[in-house]
C-alpha cells in the first residue's frame, strides 16, 4: 500500500523536476517509456489530442490545435472548458486533417500514452512511429496509469516545464475545492463502512459491470474507501464482465454508478424490465460513473461531489 | 388448379399438408425452449409456477413474463414475417437472391435509425421501430419506383440493381454518420446485429398489427406469385394483371420486411435461406412455399436464439450472428448440391 | 464490285472504332493528370502553383521549403499517388470479375471478397489489437483466403458464374457477421478505429502502402494483359470454349488470381472502397461503346473515380473530411441510378 502511493509520488516529483533541471533556453520532457523529447526552446505552438487538452487548459496552457476523439460537443472529457481561438483538427478516432495540423506550425504534440495497448492517444495509425502526424512534430506526454490523480499531476508537472504559474489563485482554488471533494467522499465512506457499489456499462444487449482494476477513478474510489466490487470473470479486455439481462441481478449492492460518458447508456439501463432486480436501482440508489475522461481537478471536484451526495443518501444495508 | 395426374398430385397434397403440421409442432416444441432456456437457469417447476400463478417479487418469475414471453412472441412473429416476405420478394421479383437485404430495405431502416439516433438524439427502442419502418417502406418504394420506370416495369435485374445502389448509397451515409458520431455508433452497433434480447411486450404491441396484415395479405398472394413464376407473357395470357400482382406483393413485402426490421434488426439469413428450402421440399408451388417458409423460419429464427443465449453464459451471441452462421453454410451446401429450381 | 465496297466498309468501321478507341483513351488519361494536379494544388495549407512545381523538383535542384515540402511531397504526391494506383487496381478488378462472371452485379465487392478482407483487418484491430501495415497484410490474407474459399466451395466440375455469385453472397454474409459479432465484443475505440478502416481512406496513405501495390500492377498488369487475349474465346460462351481445353481453363483461373489481387492489394492498401469495382468496367464500356473491351480504360476510370472522390470528399465540407468511401458509395450509386433511367428512356435494359 505504501509502495503503490509512494511510487507515483516519486514519479510525479521527478515529472515536476526534469523541466526544471533542464538548461535554461531548452526544454526537454521524458515520457513514461523513456523516450525524452529536446527541443532548442519552450514550445509555445502546441496540439494537443483531447485528454491532454483537458489536461492541460485549466492549468493555463492553451493549445494552438486539438484532435478530438469524437465532435466536440459530445467529448466529456472537454465539457465546460474555454476553446475559442483553438483549432479543431480532428473530431473523430485516428482522423487529423494532416494540412490544418501542418499549417499550425506546431512545436510539439501533447497526447496520453496508453500502456496497455502500447500506443498514443489516436492509435498508431495517427501517432505511431511512421505517422505524418509525428513528422510534424515530436510526440510527448502522460502516461494513464492507476489513478487520476497521478495523470493530474503528470499534467502539473508537464503544464509548469511549459511555462504555466501552478499558484494562480483559480488553479489553486480549483485543486482546493477537489481535496475539499475528496475529504467529503473519504468522510461519507467512513459513516458507511457496509456500504458496496457496482460500476456498469448498459447495453441493449446485456449489462457490463466494470472492475476497479482497468480504471483509474474507480481505483482512486477504493483507496478512498468506497467498497466499489470486482466482477470475477472479467472478458479478455480487461475491462468489463459481460451479464445477460437475465442475470442482471448477479452483484446485488447499495449504490449503482452508471457510465456517464453518453446519456444514452441510463435511458438504456431504465428500459430493461430486469433493471430493477437489482436492488439499488429499484430503490433509487443510482449514480454517474465519471468514465475513463477525468484529467483535471475541477471536473474531478463536481464529480466527487455528486457521488458524495449520493453515497449520503444510499442506505448502507440495502444489500447484504 | 388443373394437374396432369390428380391421383398423385393428391397425395402429393396430403403429403405437403402433413408435413405443414409436423413443422407446426416443431414451432411449438422451439418456443418451449425458448421460455424454458436462458443464460439464466430456471427450472420447469418455475417456469410452470411463473405461468400460472405469477409473483411479482419473484426474479424468476418476472424473467419469464418480461423477458422470455416477449422475446419469444417476437422471435416467432420476425421469423414468419422473414420467412414470407424472402419468399414473397423471390416470387416476385423471380430473383433467387431477393431478400430484404439485397433489396436496400435493411439499409433504408438502419439509415432511418441512424439519422433519428445522431439527429433526433433518439435512444428508445421503441422508438427505433417507427423509424426502421418507415425507411424500409420508403426504401422499397423507391428501389421499386426507379425499377419501374420504362416501358417493361420492374424486371428482376432492374430491381437487384437498383436495390444494390440504394444499398450502397444509403450505406455510405450512414457510414458518415457513424465515424463522426461515436455516441450514435455505440447506440447502433448493437441494434445492427440483429437481436430479440430486449424487445418487451410494447414492442410486441407495436408490430403485431403491421405484422399480421403483412402474413395475410402474404399468403393470399400464394396464386399471383404461382402465375408470376411461369413468366410474365404466360401469366398475361392466363388473364392476371401482372402489375397489380406484383403491387400486391410489394406491399406485402414492405410491410413484412419493414415491421421485422424495425422489431429484430437487420436479421439478413433468414429471408433469403428459408424459402429456396422450402422450395426444395415443396416444388415450384407457391401456394405451399409460402406457409412453410411461414413455418420454417421462426424454428430457423428461435432455434438459432435459443442457441446464442445458452452458446457462451452468463453473455449472449446475437441472433443475427447465429442465424448467419447455421443459415450461411446451410445456404453454400444448398447451391452446391443442386442448381436452384428456376424463379 | 460489291464486295469490295463491304471490304471498305468494314474497314472504315474498324478505323473508327479504333479512333473512338484511342480518342477515349487520351481523353482519359489527360483528365487523370488534370486531376493529379489539381490534388497536388487543393489543400488548407494554402500553396502557389509555382511552389507545388518548386516542390516537385526539390529534390533534384536541392531548392529547399521544408513546410511545403512537407505539404505537397510527404502529404499530397502519396496521397494522390495511392488514389490512383488503388483506383486502377479496384478498376481492373472489377472488371475482370464482371466480364468472367458475366454479370454487372458481380464485382469484387459484392461476391464476398472485400467482405473477407474486411472480416479479416477487423479481426486484426480488434482481437489481435494491431494497427498500421500489419493490419493490410491481415486484410490481404483475408481477400486471398476468402477467394480460394469461394472458389472451392463453387467447385463442382469446374465453376459456374451462378455458383460464385451465390456462394460468394454467402460469405459475405458469414464475414458480415464475423464483424457485427467482432464489434458488439470491442471497445468502443476499437470499433471506431475498424469502422474508420471498413469505409477506406487515403488520409492515412504513407509510401510503405505504395511500394507494395505499385510492385504488383508492375508483375499482375502484363500478365493480365496475356490472359485477356485469351478472354475473347472465353467471352463466346462455354460451350464454343470448350473446344479449346484446358487453355481455356487456364486463362480462367489465371484471370480469377489476378482478380482477386488486384482487388486484395488495393483493398489492403486503403480499405474496402465501394463502388469503384463496380463502376469503372460499364463506365469505360459506354465511353468506349462498343469499340474495345474496355480492359484498360476501366483502370483509367477507376483511377479517375478514386482520385476524383478523394478531392471531394476532402474538399466538399469545409470543417470535415470525409473518407473517400463515402463518396465513391454515393457517386457510384447516383451512376447506377442514371444508368437505369438512362437505359429505361432508351428501353434497352432488359
Amino acid at each position: 500500500m505504501i509502495l503503490k502511493t509512494l511510487l507515483p509520488l516519486s514519479v510525479a516529483t521527478l515529472m515536476v523536476a526534469a523541466p526544471t533541471l533542464a538548461f535554461a533556453a531548452q526544454w526537454s520532457f521524458t515520457d513514461s517509456t523513456g523516450q525524452t523529447v529536446t527541443l532548442d526552446e519552450v514550445p509555445s505552438r502546441i496540439i494537443a489530442s483531447q485528454d491532454a487538452a483537458a489536461g492541460l487548459i485549466p492549468l493555463g496552457i492553451r493549445p494552438v490545435g486539438i484532435y478530438a476523439d469524437s465532435p466536440v460537443s459530445e467529448a466529456k472529457a472537454l465539457q465546460g472548458l474555454d476553446l475559442t481561438g483553438i483549432e479543431i483538427i480532428g473530431q473523430a478516432w485516428g482522423e487529423v486533417d494532416i494540412e490544418k495540423a501542418a499549417a499550425l506550425q506546431p512545436d510539439v504534440i501533447i497526447a496520453e500514452y496508453w500502456p496497455v495497448s502500447k500506443e498514443w492517444s489516436g492509435g498508431n495509425d495517427l501517432t505511431g512511429a511512421e505517422s505524418p502526424l509525428r513528422s510534424l512534430a515530436p510526440i510527448t506526454g502522460v502516461t494513464v496509469g492507476e489513478s487520476i490523480i497521478e495523470i493530474i499531476e503528470g499534467y502539473e508537472g508537464l503544464a509548469a516545464g511549459l511555462g504555466a504559474d501552478l499558484s494562480e489563485p483559480n488553479i489553486a482554488a480549483e485543486k482546493a475545492r477537489f481535496e475539499t471533494a475528496r475529504d467529503g467522499f473519504i468522510a461519507a465512506n467512513k459513516a458507511k463502512p457496509n456500504l458496496t457499489a457496482l460500476a456498469v456499462w448498459a447495453g441493449n444487449d446485456g449489462l457490463y459491470v466494470a472492475t476497479p482494476v482497468g480504471s483509474s477513478e474507480l481505483t482512486d474510489f477504493k483507496t478512498w474507501g468506497l467498497n466499489v466490487i470486482t466482477p470475477d470473470n472479467v472478458d479478455e479486455h480487461g475491462y468489463f464482465e459481460n451479464l445477460s439481462w437475465e442475470n442482471a441481478d448477479k452483484y446485488q449492492t447499495d449504490l449503482i454508478l452508471v457510465d456517464n460518458r453518453a446519456e444514452a447508456t441510463m435511458k438504456t439501463a431504465l428500459a430493461q424490465p430486469t433493471w430493477t432486480t437489482l436492488k439499488a436501482a429499484a430503490a433509487g440508489a443510482v449514480t454517474d460513473w465519471p468514465a475513463y475522461w477525468l484529467r483535471n481537478y475541477g471536473a474531478y471536484a463536481s464529480e466527487l461531489e455528486k457521488l458524495t451526495t449520493a453515497i449520503n443518501a444510499a442506505d448502507e444495508n440495502l444489500t447484504e | 388448379m388443373a394437374t396432369t395426374a390428380p391421383r398423385s398430385g393428391k397425395q402429393r397434397e396430403a403429403a405437403l399438408a402433413l408435413g405443414l403440421l409436423g413443422l407446426a409442432v416443431l414451432v411449438v416444441a422451439i418456443a418451449f425452449f425458448s421460455i424454458t432456456q436462458g443464460a439464466r437457469p430456471i427450472t420447469l417447476e418455475t417456469v410452470w409456477a411463473a405461468l400460472t400463478a405469477f409473483d411479482p417479487q419473484s426474479t424468476d418469475h418476472r424473467i419469464i413474463w418480461d423477458l422470455r414471453l416477449p422475446r419469444t412472441i417476437v422471435g416467432l412473429l420476425v421469423g414468419a414475417a422473414l420467412g414470407l416476405a424472402g419468399a414473397v420478394l423471390q416470387g416476385a421479383t423471380r430473383n433467387p437472391l431477393a431478400d430484404p437485404s439485397i433489396l436496400g430495405i435493411h439499409a433504408g431502416a438502419a439509415l432511418f435509425i441512424v439519422l433519428g439516433v445522431a439527429v433526433l438524439g433518439i435512444t428508445q427502442l421503441s422508438m427505433y421501430v417507427w423509424l426502421a419502418f418507415i425507411g424500409a417502406a420508403v426504401a422499397m418504394l423507391v428501389v421499386y419506383s426507379i425499377a419501374s420506370l420504362g416501358r417493361e416495369g420492374a424486371t428482376p435485374i432492374k430491381l437487384a440493381l437498383a436495390g444494390a445502389a440504394m444499398t450502397a448509397a444509403l450505406q455510405s451515409v450512414v457510414s458518415a454518420i457513424l465515424l463522426t458520431s461515436p455516441r450514435t455508433l455505440d447506440e447502433v452497433r448493437f441494434w445492427q446485429v440483429g437481436s430479440l434480447a430486449g424487445r418487451g411486450m410494447e414492442i410486441v404491441i407495436q408490430v403485431a398489427p403491421f405484422l399480421a396484415v403483412g402474413i395475410v395479405l402474404a399468403l393470399v398472394t400464394g396464386r399471383m406469385l404461382d402465375g408470376l413464376s411461369m413468366g410474365e407473357d404466360v401469366a398475361r395470357s392466363l388473364g392476371q394483371n401482372v402489375g397489380r400482382s406484383r403491387a400486391i406483393a410489394g406491399l406485402a413485402a414492405v410491410i413484412l420486411a419493414g415491421a421485422s426490421t424495425a422489431a429484430a434488426g437487420p436479421i439478413a439469413f433468414v429471408g433469403l435461406t428459408v424459402p429456396h428450402v422450402a422450395r426444395a421440399i415443396t416444388g415450384p408451388n407457391y401456394r405451399w412455399i409460402l406457409p412453410y417458409s411461414m413455418l420454417m423460419a421462426p424454428i430457423l429464427l428461435l432455434g438459432a436464439d435459443v442457441i446464442g443465449r445458452v452458446i457462451s453464459p452468463p453473455g449472449e451471441v446475437q441472433v443475427g450472428i447465429v442465424t448467419a452462421f447455421v443459415g450461411a453454410p446451410f445456404f453454400i451446401a444448398l447451391v452446391r448440391r443442386r442448381k436452384l429450381a428456376s424463379l | 464490285m460489291a464486295s469490295i465496297d463491304a471490304t471498305t466498309k468494314v474497314q472504315t468501321i474498324r478505323r473508327n472504332l479504333a479512333s473512338r478507341r484511342y480518342t477515349v483513351t487520351a481523353s482519359l488519361v489527360a483528365l487523370l493528370v488534370l486531376t493529379f494536379a489539381l490534388a497536388l494544388y487543393l489543400g488548407d495549407y494554402h500553396v502557389e502553383p509555382a511552389g507545388v512545381v518548386r516542390s516537385l523538383l526539390s529534390p533534384f535542384t536541392g531548392d529547399v521549403n521544408k513546410g511545403v515540402d512537407f505539404i505537397v511531397l510527404n502529404v499530397r504526391l502519396p496521397r494522390a499517388t495511392l488514389a490512383v494506383l488503388t483506383g486502377i487496381s479496384f478498376g481492373l478488378s472489377g472488371i475482370i470479375f464482371q466480364m468472367l462472371l458475366r454479370n454487372p452485379l458481380a464485382s469484387p465487392d459484392i461476391i464476398g471478397i472485400s467482405h473477407g478482407a474486411s472480416a479479416s483487418a477487423v479481426f486484426c484491430i480488434i482481437v489481435l489489437g494491431m494497427s498500421g501495415i500489419v493490419v493490410s497484410f491481415g486484410a490481404f490474407m483475408g481477400a486471398i483466403l476468402t477467394a480460394v474459399l469461394i472458389y472451392a466451395l463453387a467447385w463442382r466440375d469446374g465453376v459456374t458464374p451462378y455458383r460464385v455469385v451465390l456462394i460468394g453472397i454467402g460469405m459475405s454474409a458469414i464475414m458480415a457477421a464475423i464483424m457485427s459479432f467482432l464489434f458488439t465484443r470491442a471497445r468502443l475505440f476499437e470499433v471506431q478505429q475498424a469502422m474508420a478502416w471498413l469505409v477506406g481512406s487515403l488520409n492515412a496513405a504513407r509510401v510503405a502502402d505504395i511500394a507494395p501495390l505499385a510492385i504488383a500492377l508492375v508483375v499482375l498488369v502484363p500478365v493480365t494483359v496475356a490472359l485477356v487475349r485469351g478472354l475473347d474465346a472465353l467471352q463466346l460462351g462455354d460451350d464454343t470454349a470448350t473446344a479449346l481445353g484446358a487453355r481455356v481453363e487456364f486463362t480462367r483461373l489465371g484471370l480469377i488470381v489476378a482478380g482477386v489481387a488486384y482487388a486484395a492489394f488495393a483493398t489492403a492498401a486503403v480499405g474496402p472502397v465501394t463502388f469503384v469495382a463496380f463502376v469503372a468496367g460499364p463506365i469505360a464500356r459506354s465511353l468506349l461503346a462498343g469499340s474495345g473491351k474496355g480492359f484498360v480504360q476501366a483502370g483509367l476510370v477507376g483511377a479517375l473515380v478514386m482520385l476524383g472522390s478523394d478531392l471531394v470528399a476532402q474538399h466538399a465540407l469545409p470543417s470535415v473530411q470525409l473518407p473517400v468511401g463515402v463518396v465513391t458509395g454515393v457517386f457510384g450509386a447516383l451512376f447506377l441510378l442514371w444508368l437505369l433511367i438512362a437505359s429505361n428512356r432508351a428501353g434497352r435494359v432488359n
